[in-house]
């Protein structure tokens, strides 16, 4: 009997079946688009930072992924993308992936305010192992938690329980069977060097009373680009939001005192917002060239000091960073003085001072006065930090938060009075007082806009609407504004950006090849228990008819 | 690989119907032009209905859909099933003899335009992507029970249409005509109001078929025995 229905089966098969499908199925395959279904998850994620500086490539160098997502523990060969919590990699692990796995996925925390001190400095930890030469070959992608990623996360981690932890061998197989997997997918082109890299550099200039080229000269100095991990989440709050809004609001009280006749200073003061300054200070390098040895007569060339800032709003304590110890009785020894007598005066932590020489064989210098002291011009940097190694200096962690303003607003004060007090060489108190005081408002202004965006170098240059904004409101306050372009080396260029700095993430969730060969398997029995039903069905159809009739017989 | 999924999908479709017709004997009557017939009376009808349903009920949805369940505009709806009930008895009427061919070839018919022109795209576009998702199982499961719903139905409508019914089985065959036009409510009331998952609505469907079939085969039995059809 058996044999009967299997013929029949063979017979079906032998049928009208299998040929007009033999020629219809492979034109339909033909004719169908390759991928006709869309990713049921998709996310924006951000690949890290790509650059070459001097030549050495920074970096992760590729972004293409079509890899099985795996978890942080959970992966072995480079066919595995690995994806984890920022929180679950540590510097160490994130090695072993760079050497080893095919990819990376890191997803940020939920919220990224909210974290403590431990998880701050985990993150940063981890961005600086990230940052560190040699180049990453592996494609490395950030992307924000959402509550799908959240599933994936936590689908990824519970299964390919490696086998110490599976309770039996029979258990081990029903999970590899039914487990379900992840196909990431990103598809991008290997990236491309960035074609019109321009890297922008403004200054404006506030002229004393007197013969102009006499008069000792003051620059300010703060660049606006800021760095992380991956460039499209580098809002650079602290580094360096706080130092250029610092430097607007000094152009703004200092425009309306130079605007009065009488209370102009025998002082002239130069404002510099340099670009690339998180990539070895080109912006000032490059301007420093243009205005030194350019044939024409210089804005700084004299400049009796110069002072940049440079993260201002981290800590209440701010340091004076220096190269060089500047001399009692000159421009800086007194303006340096001046700004810890103020600081003192108004009851704020004493000013400290740090020196620290130039070390040309480190790959970048510390700080940005560096840059002008190796020009010969005397110059210091005001910070927060007492290190220019802090973590807080590069970092996607770097964000806009509200009790940054009061400190913001104390430094501002004590620096703007401090140089009011240098201008017009006087010791008494309150130079800035209402109305004219350094406005909280204005702080918040600009930096609330100005980590409104990323403000990676690579994602600047001189069209940008940033420069425009710089340019346009130092033009209110300032005189002579210019903005300074500089295009690296066609040949041996300083430094190299590339493109796709963002792509989308497609997550196809998959079953092993295994599953499909068992859903054969069952279908197959379903459909021969279909059979046998169909097959004997006259006999169903007996037996109701048996049952019908022998009602309507006894009825 | 996912072709493989897809042609899993499209076996467990495909095959019972083939079975069906091949082992109810319809394939030695030559039955097979009529089965197209069939789908195209099938193509009519639904076009008849979306006609109606698009001039008559054009608002229902986007109103519907902020009350919940909006019960009597589903029923309204629902009733236009009626015109598949006329469709069904208008491929009887065209289909010669009498027998269970007649009625196979209806029901086989019909289901097969249905399979064809609801889920073979469906199928299509999303078995064949790399996303796995069992949901293509389900519908080609459910295909499968709407075979057996729609020869149960056009068995229906032919026992109705029949005068020498017995006269006991006129409302059990009416009452049975009625809970198929408005099964596919009552399903989404249930599921809608009961939060059943797709498996279990799957079974329940199932059961509910299985159970349909079985009392119409009975009635169908008694009567084509007292005919002498065998």
């Amino acid at each position: 009997m058996w044999f009967d229905e299997c013929d029949g089966f063979v017979e079906l098969c032998r049928g009208s079946l299998p040929y007009y499908l033999l020629i219809v199925l492979p034109i339909f395959i033909i004719i169908a688009p390759a991928n006709p279904v869309a990713a049921s998850h998709e996310f924006p994620a951000f690949r890290m930072n790509q650059y070459d500086l001097h030549g050495v490539p920074h970096g992760c160098r590729s972004a293409s992924i079509s890899l099985e997502a795996r978890s942080v523990s959970g992966w072995s060969t480079s066919r595995h993308c690995v994806v984890a919590r920022a929180l679950d990699l540590t510097p160490d692990s994130f090695q072993a992936i760079k050497k080893k796995a095919g990819s990376l996925i890191v997803v940020l925390p939920e919220d990224l305010s909210s974290l403590n001190d431990e998880q701050k400095e985990h993150i940063m930890a981890l961005e600086v192992a990230m940052m560190t030469v040699p180049e990453t070959t592996i494609p490395v992608y950030f992307s924000k938690w959402n509550p799908e990623l959240e599933v994936i996360l936590q689908d990824v981690g519970n299964s390919f329980i490696t086998d110490d932890k599976a309770g039996s061998a029979t258990e081990a197989l029903f999970n590899s069977i039914t487990a379900s997997g992840y196909q990431v997918v990103v598809p991008s082109a290997q990236p491309a060097v960035k074609p019109d890299v321009k890297i922008s550099t403004l200054h404006g200039k506030l002229t004393g009373s007197g013969s102009e080229d006499k008069l000792p000269t003051i620059a300010i100095v703060a660049h606006y680009d800021s760095h992380g991990a991956t460039s499209e989440l580098a809002f650079g709050a602290e580094s360096n939001a706080s130092g250029v809004s610092m430097l607007l609001e000094l152009a703004r009280l200092f425009s309306v005192v130079y605007s009065v006749g009488k209370s102009r200073p025998h002082h002239n003061l130069v404002f510099i917002v340099t670009g690339a300054g998180k990539l070895n200070y080109l912006g000032s390098k490059k301007w420093l060239e243009d205005q030194l040895d350019g044939l024409e007569g210089s804005v700084i060339q004299d400049a009796s000091y110069v002072l940049c800032l440079d993260s201002v709003s981290a800590s209440d304590k701010l340091y004076v960073h220096v190269s060089k110890p500047p001399k009692d009785f000159s421009a800086g020894g007194l303006l340096v003085k001046e700004i810890k007598t103020v600081a003192n005066n108004l009851n704020h932590p004493p000013v400290e001072g740090i020196h620290k020489k130039i070390n040309l064989a480190d790959e970048s210098l510390a700080w940005e006065h560096e840059r002008y002291s190796i020009r010969r011009l005397p110059a210091a940097t005001i910070s927060s930090l007492r290190s220019h190694d802090d973590p807080i200096r590069k970092t996607i962690l770097d964000v806009y938060s509200d009790d940054k303003i009061d400190k913001l607003y104390k430094h501002t004060t004590i620096v703007a009075e401090a140089l009011a007090r240098h201008m017009y060489n006087v010791s008494y108190s309150q130079i800035f007082s209402e109305p004219l005081s350094v406005s909280k408002d204005s702080l918040t202004m600009w930096m609330k806009y100005l980590t409104s965006q990323p403000r990676s170098a690579s994602l600047i240059n001189d069209k940008h609407s940033l420069v425009n904004t710089i340019k346009e409101s130092m033009q209110k306050y300032l005189g002579e504004v210019k903005i300074t372009n500089h295009i690296p080396d066609k040949r041996e260029p300083e430094v190299v950006f590339y493109d796709t700095t963002k792509a989308t993430i497609n997550v196809y969730s998959v079953k092993p090849a295994v599953f499909d060969l068992i859903l054969t398997i069952a279908i197959l029995v379903y459909l021969g228990f279909i059979y046998l039903v169909v097959y004997n069905f006259s006999k169903f159809y007996n037996f109701a008819t048996k049952i019908s009739s022998g009602k309507s017989k006894s009825s | 690989m996912t072709l493989f999924h897809f042609g899993n999908c499209v076996a467990l479709v495909y095959v019972p119907y083939h079975l069906t017709y091949k082992y109810s004997g319809l394939s030695e009557y030559g039955a097979f032009w009529k089965c197209v017939q069939a789908g195209g009376i099938y193509i009519f009808v639904q076009l008849i209905k979306m006609l109606a349903l698009a001039t008559f009920f054009p608002t229902a949805d986007s109103e519907g859909a902020k009350l919940g369940f909006d019960f009597i505009g589903e029923l309204l709806k629902s009733s236009m099933d009626i015109a598949d009930l006329i469709g069904i008895y208008l491929v009887l009427n065209s289909i010669p003899g009498k027998g269970h061919a007649k009625v196979l070839t209806a029901g086989i018919g019909w289901a097969s335009a249905e399979v064809v022109l609801t889920r073979f795209l469906l199928l299509w576009v999303g078995a064949r992507g790399a996303e796995f998702d069992w949901k293509y199982i389900q519908k080609s499961l459910e295909s499968n029970i709407s075979l057996v719903q729609h020869i149960t139905t056009a068995t229906l409508v032919w026992l109705w249409s029949r005068h020498d019914l017995k006269q006991r089985f006129v409302p059990v065959v009416t009452s049975l005509l009625f809970i198929t036009v408005y099964r596919p409510l009552i399903a989404e009331m249930l599921i809608t109001s009961f939060m059943i998952g797709p498996w279990s609505a799957l079974f329940i469907k199932a059961i509910h078929a299985a159970v349909l079939g079985s009392v119409t085969l009975h009635i169908y039995s008694a009567l084509a025995h007292s005919i002498g059809i065998f």
